[in-house]
């Protein structure tokens, strides 16, 4: 019979042996990961709020996520200095700011000497060689690939001479592409210095090239490992990764690089910086941490549980804990946090969340007195900070004029005078009445285009409700994402609500949004033209950034809050925690290779 | 002369239903029951108010009928507080909003809108008052700053008496959830959605299952070999698995958000144990004298599978059917968690989803009461199940 | 003996045909080129697609390919990654949790079992039963959730040992209680309901057949009886219970894998259906129904062995 044997003695004994075993093991390690990474030196712990990034390969990721991995180990001409605000860049790869030809169209690079790339197989003597200008513009080049991707190819569209005909001709049918095809626009002048050739003379040029997708890569590494090179990163940064450690959905490790050249922390700071210690670390050699750790959670509640027991150096509040941490009335950090030393950090993003007019509208539409009345009268009776309190827990940043903060051209504290900031009842109905439109009488209904979100049918009647205070009847149109942005195109739309989210931290991108020549189906949703406004727009998108650009913005960003083209704005908040054993944290949206400039004081840590 | 006894009454007043009748425990069990069902059917009837279940009733996480909150969450729950009227004040029509409005029971106090608003300043005073101390529950001062806030906001508000005060107190007393609903009407509530989806998917995989088992074992030739396969099929796949397939196909249908896809998830699976029980005892059943006598006379085949073999079955049936019905009620719960469960109405599986966060901070109240509930009625019927076991099947294991 | 499995062999070719055929139409339901492309995929990039994924073939074809069991295909939601290493990857995170659960689970329900038949009737067994059927009425998901908040959560916070994870994985010994014995100790408590009541009532049946009483009226000792002739036949239906929870033993407890974030093949599936990864979903169950197949042939073939009547029935 093959039944295992039963006297009561052997089954006693085996339960017994299993029991002793499994308390051996339980006391054998008791507190912590036994065995968990045993590294020494500091290592920085953080969460990606998704699976992961998709893709280690510059060209072919998108995402933030993509963004805050390819940010620790390759690294772009120029970077955003880590503790200026508003935002500046710096060079990275470049000794200096390239110099700028007089039309604003040439500009010319001279690259560090001693940028290694990281040592690696693909290279000779799996040595990694010096960096380039050849690399740049390889790497350049990439985005023109169609057999890579076609993603990315925005960034540079109609930027660079010659260009876009280079990579028409390149990616014919038939043709072999050919990397070493010369291309007018870039031109290799010597070993370390590369002159680029502009289509315009835009200085927004500068900030495609702090974007991660122009980072440096070398050309061994991509042909040998292929469509492997998105999880086979071989750069300058700070950091290196080798491919078996992502985990996919789980980890990524990064180990500090040990050919990475001398790099030193800032020694240029804010006031700010001082109170939170961030100023100390001034000249110290970076990376200052040896190993980062990202973890990677699809929920947010496990993340929160981590973070709240130690495991992670810092975490985004997930909505449904922010009334956990942060006091509402006066929106500071709970005290049982700041005993622990926790460091709350609110970090506005770059958005601009309007409601905007469709200047081609007969109705709303137009630049005379009365029509602008009527604009100023629904931009007066509009209350953004009810919108605020009830649907974004106070935590949305209201600002006047298209520029986000932390940008240079947004109104100090968000206000001007200039702006028909609601709700002022009164002067609502007054100006209405003065349009043409007394109580309301006389307008149709308004047609209010939206988007269907989870909450848009609540924001519509908000609206509706703000609007009939003056007398006004309003129409919500909730329509699919691909619908609204149709019925924008099309200029069906005579009132809509819509985002956007800067593509580099330059306020020109948003005053872009008013050019004319822009008018849908670009992103000049609002239809708006002022040849005022033009003139000055194509002035200053060649200027760089300073004093006299910051009053021209200034002067633009009036004409548009007397002419009321949208009513807004309001820019989400992210809310940050810190760790009292995490140094230096100064986190933001706006660019992701900070982890470098971290430190860890690992005698803090549980 | 003995009358023809329909196979009903023969079955209520045979030896099972018999010894049921004696066990006591069973009998309390049945009441237990008993009362569920009263309670889903007075909600299926309209005794809660759809405000009541769906819409705030006060603010969030407000605890039960025992123990005190800690002072950072009484500053936040009188904010809302405040809030609330402040807003009703503040309207196109403030007279109107203010006499229609509505916190659970209560009701702004009366006063013109802008006595109402003076009174609005006046708690928002105070309760910066409180907000200026980052220690709540220590520093001596706050105490008394707390009752002035307390007594302020109260001054907002308009207790009802008599029935809707009783009403008020039952409807606060287990506390709200994170959207200020009402803990326990929430959980009466999902009384009627768990009892709903017991009864139907059970009653419909036991009848399905007994129908398939009981033509598999009484024909036997192809349709055993295919009732057979059928039900190896689906118990190859497990559950979770089958579960999760259908929400994938219904996802983005017509159909997706109401209850079907989760009865068709519980069908598909629960079918199959009443299946093989039924199929093994008419097998055995198909063996007796009286079946083949009834076949020897010349009944029609399926006349006696219909009348003779399945109503023997009936205490199999009754069984099953408890068996599932607590199946189901559990089932809902992981379903919920999956994301695949009942997404418009409250249900105990909603409710103990959305009390995990509350559980890191804390606040019990909302899991407490879904899984106490929950505990009771699937307890009264696993002891009605083993009592029905012991009544009618002594042998089973 | 070997005509009895090759039937069961027969039998179940079919059984398996149609779990792929079911599994098969479910997933065909909605488009799943819509699902590879997004909802604004143009009629173009669809009907090109289908033929890049082969789906535009006659289902007889696609029925045909899905159980050629090739596993080298790519899955869709992560690109670059072959079916065939997530299903390598995920296999022992399975293991680990519901492995040790299984046996843990098994002794300790086999253990309550006989204390409570050998004490039958007496205060011991009804407290004891008392506490399984309540603890059967608690919902898996609050076992879960109180687990991991007491046992990760505040023991980590309040008590200062940081005994469980929160959630993840890593394999090897050194790592496993770290981040397995938290889960297995929920799953256990959930389970010991079910199988503690299931195992005394197999014991109660066997203790009350004729040749015990006999044994006991021959003057043998109660304690003898019980361990020695009882538990023995009580063993067969006890381990062919345990049997035929094998072939859920690979596909790991979803729950747990999901609550805790453990990459074994239950979330990797969970996962799966989400994102609508077709080939990982098709492959997955296509592993798993065998696997089950295949136990229940084995199981089956272990009980004629043991039990002569059932090969000649």
């Amino acid at each position: 019979m093959n039944l295992p044997p039963s006297s009561p003695r052997a089954l006693a004994a085996r339960c017994a042996l299993a029991l002793v075993a499994a308390l051996a093991g339980l006391l054998g390690s008791c507190g912590g990961d036994a065995g968990a990474a045993q590294q020494t030196g500091k290592t920085f712990v953080y969460p990606i709020r998704s699976a992961g990034p998709g893709s280690l390969d510059p060209v072919r990721g998108s995402t933030t996520y993509d963004n805050q991995a390819v940010s620790l180990v390759y690294e772009t001409l120029l970077q955003y200095k880590y503790l200026k605000r508003p935002l500046e860049l710096e060079p990275l790869l470049c000794e200096a700011m390239p110099e700028v030809s007089e039309d604003g169209r040439v500009y010319t690079f001279r690259l560090k000497r001693g940028v290694l790339f990281h040592d690696d197989p693909c290279f000779e003597g799996g040595k990694g060689r010096e960096m380039t200008a050849e690399d740049i513009v390889y790497s350049w080049k990439r985005l023109a690939d169609k057999r890579i991707g076609t993603k990315n190819w925005w960034l540079v569209e109609n930027t660079i001479a010659g260009f876009d005909a280079w990579r028409e001709e390149q990616n014919a049918e038939g043709h072999e592409f050919d990397y070493a095809a010369p291309c007018e626009g870039l031109v290799v002048l010597d070993r370390y210095s590369l002159q680029v050739t502009l289509t315009e003379p835009v200085t927004r040029f500068l900030y495609v090239l702090a974007m991660f997708q122009l980072s440096v890569v070398p050309r061994e590494a991509a042909e040998l490992y292929d469509t492997g090179f998105s999880r086979h990163p071989v750069g300058t940064g700070p950091f290196t990764m080798r491919e078996e450690d992502w985990l996919t959905s789980r980890s990524l490790d990064f180990h500090r690089s040990p050919v990475y050249r001398d790099e030193r922390y800032p020694d240029e700071w804010m006031p700010e910086d001082e109170e939170h210690g961030r100023h100390l670390a001034a000249g110290q050699r970076l990376p200052i941490v040896d190993h980062v750790r990202v973890e990677c959670f699809v929920q947010d509640q496990p993340m929160w549980l981590m973070f709240r027991t130690g495991k992670l150096d810092y975490a985004q509040i997930p909505a449904e804990n922010y009334v956990d941490a942060i006091r509402k009335r006066t929106k500071t950090l709970k005290k049982s946090y700041r005993d622990e030393g926790i460091t709350y950090h609110p970090v506005p993003l770059l958005d601009f969340i309007f409601r905007g007019f469709n200047m081609d509208d007969p109705v709303v539409g137009g630049y005379t007195e009365d029509r602008k009345k009527l604009r100023q009268a629904i931009s007066l009776a509009i209350d953004l900070k009810e919108f605020n309190d009830t649907f974004y827990n106070s935590q949305n940043v209201v600002y006047d004029g298209p520029i986000p903060p932390k940008l240079a051209g947004h109104p100090p504290g968000g206000r001007s005078d200039k702006a028909y900031r609601g709700p002022q009842l009164e002067r609502a109905r007054k100006l209405l009445t003065e349009a043409g439109y007394p109580g309301g009488e006389g307008m149709p209904t308004i047609p209010y285009y939206t988007s269907l979100a989870a909450n848009s049918s609540e924001q519509a009647e908000m609206m509706q409700r703000q609007l009939g205070q003056i007398g006004l009847k309003m129409q919500p149109i909730l329509l699919e994402f691909p619908q609204l942005i149709q019925a924008i195109d099309k200029k069906k739309a005579m009132m809509f609500s819509f985002a956007w989210g800067s593509d580099y931290p330059d306020g020109e991108n948003n005053l872009a949004l008013f050019y004319g020549p822009n008018e849908s189906p670009g992103s000049n949703h609002f239809n708006y033209k002022n040849e005022d406004f033009d003139r000055l727009y194509e002035q200053i998108r060649s200027m760089p950034p300073s004093p006299e650009r910051d009053a021209i913005y200034t002067e633009m960003l009036e004409m548009l809050l007397e002419d009321v083209p949208y009513v807004g704005s309001m820019a989400r908040t992210r809310n940050y925690l810190g760790t009292p054993w995490l140094k230096n944290f100064k986190p933001t949206e706006d660019f992701w290779n900070w982890p470098k400039y971290l430190d860890v004081d690992e005698a803090l840590r549980p | 002369m003995s009358e023809e006894i329909g196979p009903l009454q023969k079955f209520l007043r045979g030896r099972g239903m018999r010894k049921l009748r004696r066990d006591r425990m069973a009998l309390a069990a049945l009441s237990v029951i008993g009362l569920y069902l009263l309670i889903a059917l007075s909600v299926m009837a309209g005794v809660l108010d759809n405000a009541d279940v769906f819409d705030r009733v006060g603010p969030d996480n407000v605890a039960g009928f025992w123990g005190t909150q800690d002072g950072e969450r009484r500053l936040d729950h009188h904010q809302l507080r405040i809030e609330r009227v402040e807003r009703a004040a503040k309207t196109t029509d403030p007279t109107k909003s203010l006499a229609e409005f509505r916190l659970g029971g209560l009701r702004a106090s009366a006063g013109t809108p802008e006595e109402v608003l003076g009174r609005v300043e006046e708690a928002w005073r105070a309760l910066d008052a409180v907000a200026a101390y980052d220690e709540l529950d220590v520093s001596p001062e706050v105490g008394p700053l707390f009752e002035e806030l307390d007594a302020k906001v109260a001054a907002l508000y308009e207790e009802p008496a008599g029935f809707a005060g009783f009403v008020q107190s039952l409807r606060m007393s287990l506390g709200t959830d994170r959207q200020g609903r009402s803990i326990l009407f929430r959980a009466l509530y999902s009384t009627k959605v768990a009892v709903q989806i017991g009864v139907v998917a059970s009653l419909i995989s036991v009848l399905l299952g007994t129908l398939l088992g009981a033509a598999a074992g009484y024909f036997g030739g192809w349709v055993d070999h295919a009732v057979v396969w059928l039900y190896s099929t689906f118990s190859s796949i497990p559950w979770i698995v089958l579960l999760m397939v259908l929400a994938a196909m219904f996802r983005g249908g017509a159909l997706d958000g109401t209850l079907i896809p989760v009865y068709a998830a519980f069908c598909m699976s629960f079918w199959i144990s009443p299946c093989r029980v039924v199929r093994g005892e008419v097998m055995k059943l198909k063996e007796l004298e009286y079946v083949q006598a009834a076949s020897a006379i010349g009944f029609g085949r399926v006349r006696i599978l219909l009348k003779h073999v399945v109503p023997n079955t009936a205490h199999l049936m009754f069984i099953n059917f408890s068996l599932l019905f607590i199946g189901a009620i559990k089932a809902e719960v992981i379903l919920s968690f999956l994301g695949l469960g009942v997404k418009n109405e409250p249900s105990w599986g909603v409710m103990i989803n959305q009390a995990k966060a509350e559980v890191l901070n804390g606040f019990f109240w909302q899991i407490g009461t879904a899984t106490a509930l929950m505990v009771v009625l699937v307890l009264a019927f696993n002891i009605l199940s083993d009592a029905l076991q012991d009544a009618f099947d002594p042998k089973h294991v | 003996m070997w005509t009895y499995v090759a039937r069961k062999l027969l039998y179940n070719i079919p059984v398996y045909l149609g779990i792929i055929l079911f599994l098969m139409l479910a997933l065909r339901v909605n488009d799943p080129a819509y699902a590879f492309l997004g909802k604004n995929a143009k009629p173009e990039d669809l009907l090109a697609i289908r033929a890049q994924l082969g789906l535009d073939q006659p289902f007889f074809m696609q029925y045909l390919e899905v159980l050629s069991f090739d596993f080298s295909i790519e899955s869709w939601a992560n690109k670059g990654l072959k079916v065939s290493d997530m299903l390598r990857a995920s296999i022992v995170p399975s293991l680990s949790i519901t492995l040790p659960a299984l046996f843990l689970t098994s002794i300790i329900s086999v253990s309550i079992a006989i204390i409570s038949a050998y004490f039958r009737g007496r205060g011991v067994d009804r407290s004891l039963m008392v506490l399984a059927v309540v603890g059967m009425s608690v919902s898996f998901l609050v076992y879960i959730i109180f687990g991991q908040y007491w046992g990760a959560y505040l023991l980590t916070r309040e008590g200062g040992i940081d005994a469980f994870a929160i959630g993840g994985f890593e394999p090897g010994l050194t790592h496993w209680r770290y981040y397995c014995l938290l889960p297995v100790l929920i799953s256990v408590i959930v389970s010991m309901g079910y199988d503690t009541r299931f195992y005394r009532s197999v014991m109660v049946e066997e203790s009350s057949r004729d040749y015990i009483t006999t044994a006991v009226a021959k003057g043998a000792g109660k304690r003898k009886v019980m361990f020695v002739h009882m538990l023995k036949n009580a063993m067969i239906p006890i381990i062919t219970r345990i049997m035929t929870t094998l072939p859920f033993l690979i596909m790991g407890s979803l729950l747990l894998e999901v609550y805790f974030n453990i990459p074994g093949m239950g979330r990797v599936l969970y996962k799966a259906i989400q994102e609508q990864d077709f080939p990982v979903i098709q492959s997955f169950v296509v592993i798993f129904a065998a696997f089950f197949i295949l136990s229940n042939i084995l199981t089956d073939v272990l009980y004629a062995l043991v039990d002569p009547r059932v090969r000649l029935s």
